[in-house]
């Protein structure tokens, strides 16, 4: 695997002259965005000017304006969608190809809505299930794979409807180095799923059990439920619990991780979208090197938990 | 006024109860777990005559430990130990395996044999998860602990007459890292 500092180097000689091309569609379709918004702007002064006394041709002006804003957006929205695509198949794979040639990519897949289930990580079920950039591979000894998860549930007040976000973010499965048969949950204290009653009443899954852990600082960032006490702390040894506080230093508060199947779930809050292009600023070193540091941040979780040391007989 | 003195009286009993009830719980749980650890335990000793048979042939030098730790598990395996007999050859037994597994290092030809290495990764398992239900007897005995010294439950367990219960001593070198590494 390339070094992080080779970065610069793979930008100038290769994804330079993959970009130019694609810079040319990007102010294009920057255009088309810019005239539709503007036009949309103007319809609406048309529109209040037609309110307050000049009737008429205003208004016929401002429909006619507001027909032309709705064309140039529906060009606008429906370049924008491909220009993401080609986008994500020439810079994003390169990028992933430069980390590891072996790793494969598919932007419009997404972890599948069973293995999320499996997970256990999120207790309320989605009614909405979207997600991109699959990307999985093996890193060292550890196969994995990961994408980008927006799942929600709906909330119906009479007629109105609302959608609420059960998690946005970063998605991640790996093959756990031990051998285990429970399952064992490691919650952020600030997950807002734990509420009072839940943690009053812990066994809100069944035949789960609170795990009491002894390292205080671990304690105070995490609340841990199992339905094996004993395994639990086979998976969580003091320093595995110290990796994983250090693991939420470096990825920020809101951090769930779980470990069904002989497998880990890491579940990384995220707000911002994740590999998605830049339409109204050039897409420069910096937003590249972002895309390729959050594939780098997977890479991280497998090695900061060590999940290539394999000398239990799991192999 | 007597209603007052009933309710009253009916909160202390279900208190009581529910105090008894919770330190039964708790010293079940360290029986639980002390349980989960023999298991352990004997997933160990079953692991010895495995161990013996396959550094046997290499580990010229330390024969007499191998004959010595044989001997000793089939003593603990005969059951007729009392649990401090029990303590004390389990503990001679931790030390007899310390000593073997740092002498692995001066076979390099045992640590390339695949059947070894195989071994290891059991080796290094059991112990970790005999390190785990150590771990787990003692957040059982401290949870238990806390119950019969904490106010008003310490006056029920005094009553029930529970005593204290002794933690597992475990050396740092046993807290996790496996014993046997690979390189």
């Amino acid at each position: 695997m390339p070094a992080r500092e080779n970065f610069n180097d793979f930008f100038e000689k290769e994804l330079q002259r993959l970009l130019n091309p694609l810079e040319l569609k990007r102010k294009k379709l920057m255009q088309y965005g810019i005239n539709g918004f503007v036009l949309l702007g103007l319809a609406i002064i048309l529109f209040l000017a037609a309110s307050s006394g000049q009737p008429a041709a205003a208004a016929v002006v401002a429909f006619l304006v507001v027909i032309a804003a709705i064309i140039l957006l529906i060009i606008y929205y429906n370049k924008k969608k491909h220009y993401t695509a080609e986008f994500k198949e020439t810079i994003i794979s390169e990028i992933i190809c430069f980390i590891n040639p072996s790793f494969r990519y598919n932007p419009s897949a997404s972890v599948s809505r069973g293995d999320y289930d499996n997970s256990g990580l999120f207790l309320q079920n989605p009614d909405s299930y979207n997600g991109d950039d699959y990307t999985e591979g093996t890193h060292g000894k550890t196969f994995f794979c990961f994408s980008e998860l927006h799942t929600e549930y709906k909330v119906s007040s009479g007629k109105q409807t609302s959608w609420v976000t059960i998690f946005k973010g970063l998605f991640f499965i790996g093959d756990f180095n031990k051998k285990f048969s429970g399952r064992t949950y490691v919650w952020s204290e600030e997950n807002p799923q734990l509420n009072f009653f839940n943690k009053l009443f812990s066994s809100f899954a069944s035949n789960l059990e609170k795990v009491k852990l002894e390292s205080l600082e671990f304690e105070k960032s995490f609340v841990v439920y199992s339905n094996d006490q004993v395994e639990a702390r086979y998976i969580l040894t003091p320093s595995f619990m110290e990796r994983l506080v250090k693991l939420e230093e470096l990825m920020g508060i809101g951090i769930s991780f779980s470990f069904v199947n002989t497998n880990i779930y890491v579940a990384v809050p995220v707000r911002r979208s994740l590999f998605e292009p830049s339409i109204f600023s050039r897409n420069d070193y910096k937003s590249l090197e972002d895309y390729y540091n959050t594939v780098h941040i997977v890479l991280d979780i497998i090695d900061e938990l060590n999940l290539n040391l394999r000398i239990w007989s799991k192999e | 006024m007597i209603i007052i003195i009933v309710a009253v009286l009916v909160v202390i009993i279900l208190a009581g109860i529910f105090m008894y009830n919770s330190l039964i719980q708790k010293k079940n749980a360290i029986d639980n777990a002390y349980f989960s650890m023999d298991v352990m335990l004997k997933k160990r000793y079953d692991l010895i005559p495995q161990l013996v048979e396959t550094v046997k042939g290499y580990m010229h030098h330390e024969k007499d430990v191998l004959m010595q730790l044989t001997e000793m598990r089939q003593k603990l395996m005969a059951g007729n130990l009392s649990t401090n007999d029990k303590v004390e050859l389990d503990n001679k037994i931790n030390s007899a395996l310390q000593n073997i597994f740092v002498s692995f290092e001066n076979y390099p030809q045992l640590k390339a044999s695949e059947n070894f290495l195989k071994l290891q990764g059991a080796i290094n398992e059991t112990e970790e998860q005999l390190a785990a239900s150590r771990r787990f007897f003692n957040a059982a005995v401290n949870d238990y602990h806390n119950s019969i010294e904490m106010f008003p439950s310490s006056m029920v367990a005094s009553w029930m007459g529970l005593k204290h219960k002794t933690y597992f001593n475990i050396p740092d070198s046993m807290k996790e890292v496996p014993f046997v590494t690979i390189n």
